[in-house]
Order: structure tokens, then C-alpha cells, then sequence
């Protein structure tokens, strides 16, 4: 029982473009419909704007920039995913943007896939690692390092 | 609700006392007849002393016992309180407020040590090796006589039993240290039909058979002691065999005589007007009596207004919670004015007037009046002047305004570093002075004004000025500017702020390691506020910084600039001019005509990087900061807003215009322009057309 469990994780799954990305369940805070966005001029790429979400303004980071994926505009599916992550030290509420959000589910880290070194244009450190889910590759990001 | 431990309870107020004791002794150097000084030093020392013992710290107790009996002949004007012993009382004042805060780090030898430089001042025709053992000695106990029991007088103040208190069964307490004969005095009883019942009217007079000390009787009466009177005399050897059957004749119980008033006991009179006639016996401790006395003083003190102490957090919350409000009732204005509903208009217009009003009194609640900041630094400047032997004399104004209690916090180590460089290295020394002519005393003024919307606090000395060559050579050996570039004062000036910047020769203990300004300009930035320099060599420096009022909420200008919608502090705009059609096209020439004055301007639209065409009627916002002016050109201005201020995450604090977010009435967030950081950009724009130009 306890080993099952140490094999699963709970990942909120999200699509974007292609691809299938796992968030940490326990990183993520809320999930909301998409709101007014307010571009933040001279900001670095991957968090071009904030978001009012509750009272709070908070960064708005858009993964695809991170991983050389295209822009596309948002749809019925669109939703945020606002998540915690430390900064320096200092828990920090950051919504990711994400084309399509699946489900709340559990993956096998049994079934970690050994990064490949070549055939990816991504980043290696962005990635914690890449597992299969229903027989689909899911890419569990790392959110520290890809916000830092 | 969380409770309180009464002993940081006691702490909290033990500080606050001890910056009253030390204002008053600062003070008393420089006025020393002052009756009303003397007197609030002698308040607070006898709060502490009080409280000390109900809390348990019997050291502080003790020590402040010595002292305030020393203090007391100031206090009967017998000597004058002298520099020297202004200072050693400082040092002891310090050295109580180490037996509270950390008493394991204190020594009784130091402590003893500065009890006997203080005797040698109070006590000057006696020698020091006497006093010290009456002083020793427990207090009221004459040395030598035999000390057979104590004769107490006691008189509760008429509400006393409304508090809770029973002075029956203090009385039993008082009886559990040795035999006593207790009479009841019963003069004050009245007539039935005038007699509250509530009312405390006996009064006590005691023998006490038994040769305890004093803090045994004083801890009996400890919870009570602001309440009552007590007098205590030594008894006579002579009196003790007598009481004994008396007090069994009588009657064991004292008790049911405060009930009822009892039949006036007639041997009472004599025994208590004796009691009160004769002086104490021992003219050690002066001060054996009147208890309750400081109390009605000290109540005047607090400026007669009912305080309550709140935990800070929770003004914090209170402010947060205020701040959503403000911005929900802003969506709801919004919303009623987009609709026809005139009842809906009016709830609105009255949750506006209310939640502004909401907004003002906490932030109200959240600001203290900067004297007690300003009160530190006297310490300071005291002690400077003395280890550099540069007298220096220290003026303050504008104690009573008021800012928000987490910049008062934010302000006090800047402070501390603009008032030890504008004495170590603003004033001049002695000699100097006089061979310029000047008064051999510097002068360093702090004060604090509110201007608009800002609080402008001041540090200013009448020393040399800043040395603007030496500054610059300092610059151009470590590389920050060429040798030989053109730069105003007002630019040089600003190395000043370089991280690890020093021009003093030597470095000293207080200052010439070079940190130190650069860490006030950053905390000063972070509080929004920004400094101004200004120098005349010769006759001194002033350093003002400029602070907003709170941190919280501020009232903001809503702008447009293509389709985003920014905020400028409203206490920078000066003004708001239509761009002219000449202006709107010279793109090469980015200055206004302002009546006659040059005015750069910044088009917010490159700034912010908009892209399409701009509005056809483009507005100027002039914005100032201390002298400089610069125009923001936007496409509309939309209208006051006021502003919640967020502070932006640590994912964006590599973008530097802006110094926060708010939330507007549609809910979307807007960002609220860095009025410093544009002045900037402006400048180094200018200069760099200058330098294109030459």
C-alpha cells in the first residue's frame, strides 16, 4: 500500500498545444476562467502580464514560452491554473495559462520515462521528468526552475 | 484571541517608559530647573520600579529603588541635576533596560558600580563608603537599631472593593507575618442614609509584631498599592510585648468591621495621628509614603485621551480588509453609473462616502506621530557629541506628525545613519569652527512637515557642506566617471548613494566603511519615497526625504495609454496640459514650453510599448520630484482613482517603472507608474541629447 503510494502522484492535467504537461495537485491553488489580462511592459517573456485573481494581483506565466511553443488565442477551454511555488525563499501565487485543463488524476512515477538528451528542443532543466499516462507522454515541468 | 504574556506586556510598557525617562533626563541636561522634567523622570522611574516587582523582576526592582531614591533629591531640589549626573542616570537607565530585556548579560558589579557614581553626585558630602552601606541596607530599616516590628497605617481608596479587592483579606495576609494589633479607624464612616455600600470607608492602623522586611509587607499589598496609601514606621522594642492579649482580646477575625460600620473605636485616634505626625524615622528612604500619587500624573500625561493597545497585525488586517472594500465599492460605483437606477446610485453614492471615510479613520488608527522617533536620536546625538567632543546642539520639530507606524519602523536606521554622518562628518570640529567664524556649538535640526500628500522629514547641520571635489575625485578613482566628464554638483552629489562609496579618510567607528547611504536610499525607495541633497559649502547640508503618507492606499491619476490604463501618484502630478500640434510632431525635440521653463517630456507610448497610432488629442501629465519637473505624455485622462497599492511578485521585479498594481472598478488590475524611476529616464534622456548635441 505505502509503496503504491509512493510510486503515485496527484497532477492536475493540462494541455497546451500539443502537448500534455503535469502539475503537481499540491502546487495548485484554483483553477479559473480566463479574466482580463494587463500587460506589464519591459517584463521578461514568459510572465508578460498580471491578473487580478481575488483581490490579489499576480503574474500570469505562459509555459509555451518556456518551451518554444506557438501562441494561440484562447478558447472555450482556456483556463488559468493559479499555482504556489517559493521564490527565493517566499511562497509567490503565479497563474500558468493552459489551453485545456483534463483532470485531477494520478501518475505512476514508475512509469518515468528517461529524458531523452537528444531529439528535444527543450530545455532539460525545465523538466523534472517525463512519464506515460494512458499510453501519452506527459511532461512533469518544473515550476521553480521555470519561474526562476 | 491570543493572550498576552503579562511579562512582554510589562516589557512593552517598560520600553515606552524608558523613552519617556530618557526625553525628560535629555531634557533636564539642558533645562535643569525644569520642575515638570524632574518630576515625569521620577514618574516613570517609579512605574518601572512598581511594575518590576509585580512581574517578578526583583533585580530591576531593586536597582530602580536605589535610583530613584538617589534621583529623589533632585527631585527636593537639594542638588542640581549636572551634566555628569545626567549622564550617569542615562547609564543607568540603560542598565535597567538590560536587566529587563536580557538580564542574563548583566552583571550586579556594574550595576552596583553605577549606583555608587550616582550617590557620589547625589550624596556629595558624604563619603561614598557610608552611603552605600545605608543604601545597602534594607531601605527604612535604620542601621543599628533593633528592629522589633512595623507600625502600618493603611488607607484604601473608597472604591476599592468594586475592583475585587478585600482589604480584610489583605489584612489576614498581613496577619500571616507575625502577630498584629489591628485597629479599624472608623472617622470616615458616614451617616446611614449617605453611606454607599459599595464604598470603602475604614481605615487601618496596624502593629505588626514581627521582624520582617519590608518587601514582605509591600508584597501583601502589591496588587492593591496604586490604590491605597501605606505608611510604614519602624516599631519601637518597647511596644512588642503588648499587643498580644489585646489582639486576642479583641477579636481574632477582623473581618465583619468592614461590613458594618463598627462602634468607633476611640484608641484609634491617637495612635494614628501620632503615626502620621511623626516623621519616618529614617530619613534613608525619602520616599517610604504616597503611593498612589504618580498615578493622577501619569494619567494626565497620557493627554487625558483613553488609548487601547491593538497588536499591529491586526491593524494590518483591518487594512487589507479595507482595501478590498475600496475596490469593490469602485466596481460598484462602475456599476451604478452604467445603469439608470437612481436608488442603486444612491446606495452607491453612500457606500463611496463611507468606505472613504472607513478608509481615512484606519488609516488613521495606523499613524503615529514621529516624536518618538525623533526621541531616540537625542540619545544618540548625545553620545556622539560626546565621544567626538564635537558639542552639538539638537533641535527637533514637527514631533506631532503623524505617518504610518510601519514606516516609522522603516525610518529609524536611516535616520540613524544621515544624523551620524551629518555629525562625524557635517560638523566641523572646534577649532574649525571658530577659525571659520562660527559658533563653536554645531547645530543639527531634525524635523518633519507634511507637504500635500508626502511628509517631508529633514536632517540638517550647519557644518562644511558636502566636498564636491573630493566627492568627484573619489568617483573617478573607483572608476565611476571618466576623468575630466561634465557633471552638475547635484550629479556628483549622487555617488554619494553608490554602494560602498566613502570619502572619509579614516574610517572610524562610526562611520567611512562606505555602507551606509546607499542603504537609506534603498530603504527610502522602498518605502516609495525618494531623498533630495542640497548643500551650501561651508554652511551645511540638508538631507530631506521625501516619504508618502502610508503605504497602503494612495490617491492615484487613472491614464490611458493605448488600451492600458496606468496610475500616477497623485501627489507628483503638478499639472495637466494639452500637447500642441508643433510639440505632437517634433519628434527630435522632446521639450515643452512650461511659462518659459523647458520641460522634458517622455511619451508613454514608447515607454510602454504600444503599437498602433495614438489618440489625436495626446495629454501631458507634468510630474515633479523635489525641483525636477518631466512631462508624461499619455493618450486620455481618465480621472482620479483611488489606488490600493499591490506590490508587484519577485517575477517582475526586474521591471523597474513600475512600483505597483491595483485593481480598477471592472476588476482588471492597472500598474502604477514609478514616478522616480520616469524622472529618471527623463534625465538621462536629456543628458544624452545634451551630449549629442555637444
Amino acid at each position: 500500500m505505502n509503496e503504491h503510494q509512493a510510486d503515485q502522484m496527484q497532477v492536475v492535467m493540462i494541455g497546451l498545444g500539443d502537448e500534455k504537461f503535469a502539475l503537481d495537485a499540491g502546487l495548485v491553488r484554483e483553477i479559473i476562467d480566463p479574466v482580463p489580462v494587463t500587460k506589464v511592459a519591459g517584463a521578461r517573456a514568459f510572465v508578460p502580464s498580471v491578473i487580478n485573481v481575488r483581490g490579489n494581483v499576480i503574474p500570469l506565466a505562459d509555459l509555451r514560452i518556456r518551451f518554444g511553443m506557438p501562441q494561440t488565442d484562447d478558447s472555450a477551454d482556456s483556463r488559468i491554473v493559479v499555482i504556489e511555488i517559493e521564490i527565493d525563499g517566499e511562497p509567490v501565487l503565479v497563474g500558468v495559462t493552459a489551453d485545456k485543463v483534463y483532470e485531477v488524476t494520478e501518475i505512476s512515477q514508475a512509469d518515468v520515462q528517461q529524458t531523452p538528451r537528444v531529439g528535444m528542443h527543450w530545455k532539460p532543466e525545465y523538466i523534472r521528468f517525463i512519464t506515460k499516462w494512458r499510453e501519452e507522454f506527459v511532461i512533469v515541468p518544473n515550476m521553480e526552475r521555470i519561474l526562476n | 484571541m491570543s493572550t498576552m504574556d503579562p511579562t512582554e506586556v510589562f516589557r512593552q510598557e517598560a520600553s515606552e517608559l524608558f523613552e519617556v525617562l530618557e526625553g525628560a533626563l535629555l531634557d533636564l541636561g539642558q533645562r535643569p530647573d525644569d520642575r515638570e522634567l524632574v518630576d515625569s523622570a521620577f514618574r516613570a522611574l517609579h512605574t518601572i520600579k512598581g511594575s518590576g516587582a509585580m512581574f517578578g523582576f526583583d533585580k530591576v526592582a531593586s536597582f530602580t529603588h536605589e535610583f530613584e531614591t538617589a534621583f529623589d533629591r533632585v527631585r527636593k531640589g537639594e542638588i542640581k541635576p549636572t551634566q555628569e549626573l545626567i549622564s550617569v542616570a542615562l547609564a543607568a537607565k540603560d542598565y535597567i533596560r538590560a536587566l529587563i530585556e536580557d538580564p542574563q548579560s548583566t552583571d550586579d558589579v556594574i550595576g552596583e558600580a553605577i549606583l555608587d557614581d550616582l550617590r557620589r553626585f547625589v550624596f556629595p558630602d558624604q563619603p561614598a563608603a557610608a552611603v552605600v552601606e545605608v543604601a545597602a541596607a534594607p531601605p527604612l530599616a535604620p542601621s543599628g537599631s533593633k528592629q522589633a516590628g512595623w507600625h502600618l497605617y493603611l488607607e484604601f481608596e473608597s472604591h476599592i472593593l468594586r475592583n475585587g479587592s478585600n482589604p480584610l483579606d489583605l489584612l489576614d495576609d498581613l496577619c500571616k507575618l507575625g502577630p498584629c494589633f489591628v485597629v479599624p479607624i472608623t472617622d470616615g464612616v458616614p451617616f446611614l442614609d449617605e453611606l454607599e455600600p459599595d464604598d470603602c470607608y475604614l481605615k487601618w492602623d496596624v502593629k505588626l509584631h514581627a521582624a520582617c522586611d519590608k518587601d514582605a509587607i509591600d508584597d501583601v499589598f502589591m496588587f492593591v498599592q496604586d490604590e491605597m496609601k501605606l505608611t510604614l514606621s519602624p516599631l519601637e522594642q518597647v511596644d512588642a510585648p503588648a499587643p498580644m492579649p489585646l489582639f486576642q482580646l479583641l477579636d481574632e477575625e477582623p473581618a465583619p468591621v468592614a461590613e458594618m460600620p463598627a462602634p468607633a473605636v476611640q484608641v484609634a485616634a491617637a495612635p494614628v495621628a501620632a503615626a502620621l505626625a511623626t516623621p519616618p524615622a529614617a530619613k534613608v528612604e525619602p520616599k517610604p509614603v504616597s503611593k498612589p500619587e504618580p498615578k493622577p500624573e501619569a494619567k494626565r500625561d497620557d493627554r487625558g485621551i483613553a488609548t487601547v493597545r491593538v497588536q499591529a497585525e491586526r491593524l494590518d488586517e483591518l487594512m487589507d480588509r479595507v482595501g478590498e472594500l475600496v475596490i469593490a465599492q469602485a466596481r460598484l460605483t462602475q456599476l451604478a453609473s452604467s445603469g439608470s437606477d437612481l436608488s442603486i446610485k444612491m446606495i452607491a453614492e453612500e457606500i463611496e462616502r463611507l468606505a472613504s471615510s472607513l478608509r481615512d479613520t484606519t488609516m488613521g488608527a495606523r499613524m503615529v506621530p514621529i516624536g518618538s522617533l525623533f526621541g531616540r536620536f537625542r540619545r544618540l546625538i548625545h553620545d556622539l557629541s560626546r565621544d567626538l567632543s564635537k558639542p552639538v546642539e539638537f533641535v527637533t520639530a514637527g514631533e506631532d506628525t503623524e505617518l504610518d507606524k510601519t514606516m516609522i519602523e522603516c525610518l529609524a536606521d536611516p535616520l540613524v545613519h544621515l544624523i551620524r554622518n551629518a555629525i562625524d562628518h557635517g560638523i566641523e570640529d572646534t577649532a574649525t569652527r571658530s577659525a571659520n567664524g562660527k559658533t563653536e556649538q554645531g547645530r543639527i535640526e531634525l524635523s518633519a512637515v507634511h507637504s500635500g500628500a508626502q511628509v517631508l522629514v529633514t536632517v540638517k547641520d550647519n557644518g562644511g557642506g558636502l566636498n564636491t571635489a573630493r566627492i568627484r575625485a573619489k568617483a573617478e578613482e573607483q572608476g565611476l566617471i571618466a576623468a575630466g566628464a561634465v557633471l552638475t554638483d547635484h550629479e556628483i552629489h549622487q555617488f554619494l548613494f553608490h554602494p560602498g562609496f566613502s570619502t572619509a579618510q579614516t574610517i572610524s567607528a562610526l562611520s567611512g566603511r562606505g555602507v551606509g547611504m546607499d542603504v537609506v536610499k534603498r530603504t527610502i525607495e522602498n518605502m516609495r519615497g525618494t531623498i533630495d541633497l542640497s548643500t551650501r559649502p561651508g554652511q551645511g547640508t540638508t538631507v530631506t526625504l521625501r516619504l508618502p503618507l502610508t503605504l497602503a492606499i494612495i490617491e492615484g491619476l487613472l491614464i490611458r495609454v493605448g488600451e492600458g490604463r496606468y496610475i500616477i501618484p497623485l501627489s507628483a502630478v503638478e499639472e495637466c496640459v494639452e500637447l500642441t500640434a508643433e510639440e505632437e510632431r517634433s519628434r527630435s525635440r522632446n521639450f515643452l514650453n512650461m511659462r518659459g521653463n523647458l520641460v522634458p517630456f517622455l511619451r508613454l507610448r514608447d515607454i510602454l510599448s504600444v503599437d498602433g497610432s495614438p489618440d489625436q488629442h495626446q495629454k501631458t501629465i507634468i510630474i515633479s520630484t523635489g525641483e525636477t519637473q518631466v512631462g508624461l505624455v499619455a493618450d486620455a485622462i481618465i480621472g482620479n482613482h483611488q489606488t490600493v497599492i499591490k506590490s508587484l511578485s519577485k517575477l517582475h521585479s526586474d521591471v523597474t517603472i513600475f512600483s505597483g498594481a491595483t485593481i480598477l472598478g471592472d476588476g482588471t488590475a492597472a500598474l502604477i507608474l514609478d514616478v522616480a524611476q520616469l524622472v529618471a529616464l527623463a534625465q538621462s534622456k536629456v543628458e544624452k541629447h545634451i551630449s549629442e548635441a555637444a
